[in-house]
């Protein structure tokens, strides 16, 4: 390839207005590739944990719509997920009603929540409303916990009974049987993925996103050109509480039930730092954040049962895999970094940077 | 000496208008009544509550008291953003905007809210197309077209006051309130901006209502001038008659009238 092709390869591939094509090919990239590449020798080498990678990535963009494209950023994201989950478990459990109905359900529930919470709170100033969206999920796990009326399973959550009969698992793989078809979950999982990051995605290119755009960059000025900003701010927490929700529905199946640790504070914090991680300027940021974040864990919790060269250099062999299964801690160090070089670029606006300045290299301009 | 017309019937009036905060009169039983076509210079010493005076009649804050008329009708308590869509629009002293966006994406997203009003669920196509050619003419009125695609928060300083005036057209106004359009600019470029708002106010039959330091574009240009001082009209007139007012001599103006 000519200097100049690959300057060209490398621009685009750091170019920051997807095309009307790209982000429909993308996503349809990661749909199909996930799983290969997760599942090589030289990165996990296991491939069950793709589609859990997939349903986060679903959760974590749906929170991206509120901080990355409206500038909301709420500490309760879990919930709206949860109760996807939990909707889903209870009606299996203990009503027996279809995973088919139950899903619309709980995602349409998670969304008329979301709409009564932001219409008290969406127009609150930042701080506040960040504690308030902390107290109601706070309030959230508080009920599942309490197990009102044995709905919930409490600490234990829900197991029993909460599998759909089309759900089939063999040898740790998990299959969806319709009739005489027989197809991966993956796929499954895969097929809901791609349509509702699309969805999503035209959410924000509409003219409707670009409103909301808009009112992340100077809501006071949105306001004052006749932009109902708190109108928006209730129906961006909306619809990304029903898009949380449609991952809720799938951690379901995914995980076998509903814990309480899809509730869980902790568990909105990582959503925000998976956000932060990858990119909360980008719509594929969180999909970086929810890789990079969930590949650490897998591979670094993993460490100290891998023979690696790495072991066989006594000095590196002290107490390596002991530190690295703190995984968690460096990631926690890398979110620190990332915030304090670039609050919303994370790991796709550094690597745009270093492409650009590669290309630019390349190309043999000085800087 | 004061306005003689009844606001009711102006295109913009104010009635007793005042704003208090906390012991602050920052605006105090403001009268107004500006008529349709017409150029009104607003002119005060720092502090004078002409800001304050914008932010009452937008609706940006509430007023203490006193009333607002927008072409006869009562808006006092019309909501800010709602104001835009009545033919209510203002710039802003400091530079605001929506600093990460394209220049032509600031404007075109005032002009889509201008079409599809305070709120929408236009949820299908490409929002980027959405009056994207009406938002590249506003640009070209006020000679930003070569800066469409640069990130607003990239212009110079008086580039962006021109988007200023930008955003608020893009609303499509009859009344248009600009606060200090040519502050940080020097002589020359004072000049073009103040025949931009003149050009602007012809061609789509504004109601201009200016805030502005300079005295001797105040004078040249104005219809009539109203002089705030500690938060009251202090005077409303003809350039000739504010230049002729002795309170306004004693009061603010000092030796201009030597020097012109
Ligand atoms: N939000 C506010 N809270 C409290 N006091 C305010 C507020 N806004 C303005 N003031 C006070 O009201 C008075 C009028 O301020 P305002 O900004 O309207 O003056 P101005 O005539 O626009 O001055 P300048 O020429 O400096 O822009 C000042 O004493 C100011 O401190
Ligand atoms: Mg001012």
């Amino acid at each position: 390839m000519s200097r100049d092709a690959t300057a060209g390869v490398l621009e685009r591939l750091g170019a920051v207005e997807l095309g009307v094509w790209q982000v429909p090919l993308g996503l349809l990239a990661v749909a199909v590739l996930l799983r290969p590449v997760v599942s090589h020798d030289l990165m996990l080498g296991y491939p069950q944990v793709a589609t859990s990678f997939l349903i986060w990535m679903i959760i974590v963009a749906s929170f991206n719509l509120l901080m990355g494209y409206t500038g909301l950023i709420s500490f309760g994201h879990a919930m709206f997920m949860g109760i996807g989950t939990y909707s889903v478990a209870i009606a299996l459990s203990s009503f027996a009603v279809p995973f088919l109905v139950a899903a619309p359900l709980g995602i349409l529930l998670s969304a008329g929540v979301a709409y009564l919470v932001g219409r008290l709170i969406a127009h609150k100033g930042e701080i506040y409303f960040a504690m308030l969206t902390l107290a109601f999920a706070k309030s959230a796990h508080f009920v599942a916990n309490y197990n009102p009326g044995g709905l919930t399973g409490g600490t234990t959550g829900l197991a029993d009974g909460t599998m759909p009969a089309w759900i089939e698992t063999s040898r740790g793989f998990t299959y969806v049987a319709l009739g005489g078809f027989r197809i991966d979950w993956y796929w499954a999982v895969a097929a809901v993925f791609v349509v509702g990051m699309l969805l999503l995605w035209q959410l924000v290119r509409s003219p409707f996103g670009r409103t909301l755009v808009a009112v992340r960059e100077n809501e006071a000025l949105a306001r004052a050109m006749g932009v109902d900003v708190r109108r928006y701010k209730v129906w961006a927490f909306t619809f990304a509480a029903a898009f949380a929700a449609l991952g809720g529905v799938l951690l379901e199946i995914n995980n076998q039930g509903a814990t309480l640790s899809e509730l869980s504070i902790v568990t909105s914090g990582n959503i925000i730092i998976m956000a932060v991680l990858g990119g909360a300027n980008y719509f594929f940021g969180p999909l970086a954040g929810v890789f990079v974040w969930m590949f650490v864990e897998e591979y670094l919790a993993d460490f100290h049962t891998l023979v690696l060269p790495l072991t066989e250099v006594p000095l590196a062999r002290i107490e390596l895999a002991g530190v690295l299964v703190y995984w968690q801690f460096f990631l926690g160090l890398l979110f620190v970094v990332a915030v304090l070089v670039s609050p919303r670029e994370g790991i796709l606006g550094l690597l745009k940077t270093v492409l650009g300045r590669l290309s630019a290299r390349i190309r043999g301009e000085s800087e | 000496m004061s306005d003689d017309a009844d606001p009711r019937s102006a295109a913009l009036g104010t009635e007793g208008l005042s704003k208090h905060f906390g012991g602050i009169v920052a605006v105090d039983e403001v009268d107004l009544a500006v008529e349709s076509g017409e150029l009104r210079a607003i002119i005060g010493p720092n502090g004078a509550g002409k800001t304050t005076l914008f932010n009452v009649v937008t609706h940006a804050l509430a007023p203490t008291s006193g009333s607002v008329y927008l072409d006869g009708e009562d808006v006092t308590d019309v909501p800010q953003e709602r104001r835009p869509h009545l033919g209510l629009a203002r710039s802003f002293q400091s530079n605001e905007l929506f600093a990460e966006l394209s220049v032509l994406e600031n404007v075109r997203v005032i002009a889509q809210t201008a079409a599809d009003g305070t709120f929408s669920f236009s949820l299908l196509g490409d929002g980027r197309a959405v009056r994207a050619d009406e938002a590249r003419d506003i640009l070209a009125r006020v000679g930003l077209s070569e800066h469409a695609e640069t990130e607003a928060k990239n212009l110079s300083h008086g580039d962006q006051r021109r988007l200023g005036i930008a955003m608020a057209i893009a609303t499509e106004p009859s009344v248009l309130l600009l606060d200090e359009p040519t502050s940080g600019m020097g002589p020359g470029e004072s000049r073009e901006t103040v025949e931009l708002v003149q050009s602007l106010q012809d061609d789509l039959g504004l109601t201009v209502l200016m805030i502005e330091h300079d005295m001797e574009i105040v004078l040249s240009v104005s219809d009539r001038i109203t002089v705030l001082n500690r938060g009251s009209v202090l005077a409303t007139g003809t350039p000739d008659e504010i230049q002729g007012d002795d309170d306004v001599q004693d009061a603010y103006l000092g030796g201009v009238r030597e020097e012109l």
